[in-house]
C-alpha cells in the first residue's frame, strides 16, 4: 500500500518536472531558439566543469532554508509566505553583525555568534506572526507576507544609510574580512560549508518533526487543532514557536548567502528565495529529506537558466518560468495522486464486495 | 493638500478595482490568492495592447483579458480540481513574474530607452469640477475613477438586495443549500474568480497605462495583496471596501508626495513605502470581530 503511494509521488513528480521544463521549453519556441539545443546547452553546461556543477549546490543552500521554513509551519497547517522578509532581516544581520564583530574578534568566533543573531533575528521576526496569529487570531497569511514588505523597507533604509559602504556610491555594504567567510568546502568553488549546514538542518528538520513530542504536538495542532486542544496541546504557544522555528529557519538563509556567498550585503539580492522555497516545500510534499533533492533540482534550473542566457541570448527570466511552470504542473500532480489513489480504493472496495 | 486628496483618490482607483473583486469572488469561498499575478499580467497586457495598437481602449481590454486568463487558470485548478489556494497562489503569480518578463522581452527585445505610452488622461467633468475643493478632488480624475465609485455601490446593491447576490454570499456560507436549491456551486465560484479576474486586469492596467505610462516587472510590488487585505479588512462589505482603500490610497498618497518633495529629512522614506504594509499588520491585530465567509477557502465537494 505504502509502496504504491511512494510510486505515484516519484513518477507524478517526475511527469511534473518534465512538463513544466516542456512547457518552458515551447516559450523559447517565441524566440526563435530550439528548446532541444537549449536544453542540451542547460545539461552539457552544468557538468562542463566542477566550478558551475558545484555552484548548483552552492545555489540550493539557501533554498533549503526558506523551503524548510515553509515546510514546518504547513506541518501545523499554518501558512509562512514571509520567508522572503526573514531572509532579509537575516541577511542584514549577518551583514551587521560581521562587519562590527571582524575587527575585534577572531573569525570563527565572529561566524557563530552572526550565526546565533541571525537564528534570534529572523526567528523573532518570525515569531511576530505566530504570536499575532495566537493572540489576536489574525490570518498568518496575510501577516507574514505583509511583514515581507516592511523587512525590505528596513534593509533598503540600513542599506541607504547606516550600513551603506564606505564610498557610498551604491546601496550596499562594504566587503566582509576574509576571516568572516563561511570557510570553502572544495578549493577553486563557490561551495562552502553552508551546504553541509543547510543538509544536517534538513535531517535536523525532519528528526525534531517526526522523533519528538514538540514535533508530535506541532503535526498533531496541524491535523486537528481542536482536538489537539482536547488532549492538552497548548496550540497558541506552538503557533508562536513554530513560527519562531520557521523564521529561524529562512533567518539562517541570510548568514549563508551574505557570509558564505557575496560576503557583502547587495540591495535587492535574491528576490525570489521566499517563493521557489514554498515550490520546493510542495515538490518534496513537505519532508525535509526531500527538500534535499527538490532544492537541487532548483538550484540546478537556477545556475543552468543562468547560463543558458550567456551562452544563447536566452533572457534569464526563463529561471522563473521554469520554476513557475514546474510548481504549476506540481499542484496538478497532487490531483492526479489524489485520483489515483480513490481508484485504488475503489478497487478494492468492489473486490471485497466480489468475494 | 487638494494634492494629496485628489492623489489619495486616484491610487484608490485600483485598488479598489481589486479589492471589489476580493469580495465577491471570497463571498462565494474563493479567496483570490493570484491576485498579485492578475495584477501583473493586467499591467503587462494592458501596457504590450496599448502600445502595439496606440489605444488605450484596447490596452485596457487586453488587461481584461489576460487577468481572465490567469483567474481561469487558477480557478480552475482551486475549484474544479480542489487544490490548495494559497499554494495554488504563490505558484501562479511565480509564473506571472516569469511569462511577463521573458514575453516583454520577446516583443520588445531589449529596448536601449525604456518604452513609454501616453498614460489615461484626465476627465473634468464640466460644472462639478468647478466646485472648490472638492471639484479637483472628485471630479477631475481618470474614467476608470468614474467607473469604480459607480460600481462599488452597484456592488453592494448586487450582493445585499439581488438573488444573484444571495446565490454567491450562500456560495460562500451554506454551498449545500446552493446546491439544494438546483444550483451549480462550482459554477458560481468559478464565475465570480472569472469577473475579478477581470476586474484585477484593469487595476493592473491601471498601474502600467492609467498611471505611469511604462511596464517594469516589480511594477505591481505587492499592491495586490494589499487590495487582498483591504478585503478582509473591509470585513467581505463594498462599503468596508471603499474606506480600507481611501486609507490604503491616503498612505500612498504620503508615499508619493514625500518622494517628490525630497522631504524627507525627518522620517526616511522607507517608512511611507512601508506604511501601508504596517497599515495591514496594525489593522488586522486590532480588528476584533470579522464575518469570516463560513467556507472561505474551503473546496465545495458534493456528498454522493
Amino acid at each position: 500500500m505504502m509502496q504504491a503511494k511512494l510510486r505515484d509521488l516519484l513518477i507524478t513528480n517526475i511527469l511534473a518536472i518534465v512538463l513544466g521544463l516542456v512547457a518552458s521549453g515551447l516559450m523559447l519556441l517565441f524566440l526563435g531558439k530550439n528548446p532541444v539545443n537549449a536544453y542540451s546547452v542547460l545539461i552539457t553546461s552544468v557538468v562542463r566543469d566542477g566550478y558551475t556543477f558545484a555552484d548548483i549546490f552552492v545555489k540550493a543552500t539557501p533554498l533549503m532554508f526558506t523551503a524548510l521554513a515553509f515546510a514546518f509551519t504547513y506541518k501545523a497547517n499554518l501558512y509562512n509566505i514571509g520567508a522572503q522578509g526573514q531572509f532579509y532581516i537575516g541577511a542584514v544581520i549577518a551583514a551587521a553583525g560581521s562587519l562590527f564583530l571582524q575587527n575585534i574578534l577572531p573569525g570563527w568566533l565572529v561566524l557563530i555568534i552572526t550565526l546565533l543573531l541571525t537564528i534570534v533575528g529572523g526567528g523573532l521576526w518570525g515569531a511576530f506572526v505566530g504570536f499575532v496569529k495566537a493572540r489576536y487570531n489574525s490570518n498568518e497569511f496575510l501577516v507574514s507576507m505583509m511583514s515581507t514588505y516592511v523587512a525590505l523597507a528596513i534593509m533598503n533604509y540600513l542599506l541607504r544609510t547606516f550600513l551603506i559602504e564606505g564610498k557610498a556610491e551604491y546601496p550596499q555594504t562594504d566587503a566582509l574580512s576574509a576571516a568572516v567567510w563561511l570557510p570553502r568546502l572544495i578549493p577553486g568553488t563557490r561551495l562552502h560549508i553552508g551546504f553541509v549546514l543547510a543538509v544536517l538542518t534538513c535531517v535536523g528538520v525532519w528528526v525534531l518533526l517526526y522523533k519528538t513530542t514538540l514535533g508530535y504536538r506541532i503535526r498533531a495542532v496541524g491535523y486537528n487543532a481542536g482536538a489537539a486542544e482536547m488532549s492538552g496541546i497548548n496550540a497558541k504557544k506552538l503557533y508562536i514557536l513554530a513560527f519562531f522555528i520557521s523564521g529561524a529557519l529562512a533567518g539562517v538563509a541570510g548568514f549563508t548567502e551574505v557570509n558564505g556567498v557575496q560576503h557583502m550585503l547587495v540591495q535587492g539580492f535574491n528576490p525570489d528565495l521566499g517563493a521557489a522555497g514554498i515550490g520546493i516545500a510542495i515538490l518534496a510534499n513537505g519532508n525535509p529529506i526531500g527538500i534535499i533533492f527538490a532544492a537541487t533540482l532548483f538550484g540546478a534550473l537556477k545556475v543552468g537558466g543562468t547560463i543558458m542566457g550567456q551562452m544563447s541570448g536566452i533572457p534569464s527570466s526563463i529561471i522563473e518560468l521554469m520554476q513557475g511552470f514546474v510548481m504549476v504542473f506540481v499542484i496538478l500532480s497532487y490531483f492526479v495522486r489524489t485520483w489515483l489513489e480513490n481508484n485504488r480504493e475503489k478497487r478494492k472496495l468492489q473486490k471485497a464486495v466480489a468475494k | 493638500m487638494i494634492f494629496l486628496l485628489s492623489t489619495t483618490i486616484m491610487m484608490g482607483t485600483p485598488l479598489l478595482f481589486g479589492a471589489l473583486a476580493e469580495v465577491i469572488a471570497e463571498r462565494t469561498g474563493m479567496m483570490v490568492t493570484a491576485i498579485e499575478g492578475i495584477f501583473l499580467m493586467g499591467a503587462w497586457a494592458g501596457f504590450v495592447g496599448g502600445y502595439l495598437s496606440g489605444s488605450l481602449t484596447l490596452g485596457f481590454l487586453s488587461a481584461m483579458l489576460a487577468g481572465l486568463l490567469v483567474a481561469a487558470l487558477y480557478g480552475w485548478i482551486c475549484i474544479y480540481l480542489k487544490q490548495h489556494q494559497v499554494v495554488t497562489g504563490v505558484a501562479i503569480n511565480l509564473l506571472a513574474v516569469g511569462l511577463c518578463s521573458f514575453l516583454y522581452r520577446v516583443i520588445f527585445g531589449v529596448p536601449i530607452t525604456p518604452l513609454t505610452v501616453n498614460p489615461l488622461a484626465t476627465i473634468p467633468i464640466p460644472l462639478l469640477s468647478d466646485i472648490p475643493l472638492l471639484g479637483p478632488i472628485l471630479f477631475n480624475q481618470t474614467i476608470l475613477t468614474y467607473i469604480i465609485y459607480l460600481l462599488a455601490p452597484l456592488s453592494y446593491f448586487m450582493l445585499y438586495k439581488t438573488s444573484i447576490g444571495l446565490t454567491i454570499r450562500s456560495a460562500g456560507e451554506n454551498p449545500e443549500a446552493v446546491d439544494v436549491a438546483g444550483i451549480n456551486v462550482l459554477r458560481v465560484r468559478f464565475l465570480t474568480v472569472l469577473l475579478a479576474g477581470v476586474m484585477g486586469g484593469v487595476a493592473g492596467a491601471f498601474y502600467s497605462i492609467g498611471f505611469l505610462g511604462m511596464f517594469t516587472t516589480n511594477i505591481i510590488g505587492g499592491r495586490g495583496w494589499i487590495a487582498f487585505a483591504i478585503c478582509f479588512l473591509g470585513n467581505w462589505n463594498p462599503k468596508g471596501a471603499v474606506i480600507g482603500t481611501l486609507a490604503f490610497g491616503f498612505a500612498e498618497a504620503i508615499a508619493i508626495y514625500m518622494q517628490s518633495t525630497g522631504n524627507s529629512a525627518l522620517f526616511p522614506n522607507e517608512l511611507f513605502i512601508a506604511l501601508p504594509y504596517i497599515m495591514t499588520i496594525v489593522l488586522t491585530v486590532s480588528r476584533k470581530s470579522f464575518s469570516v465567509p463560513a467556507k472561505l477557502g474551503v473546496p465545495y465537494v458534493k456528498e454522493n
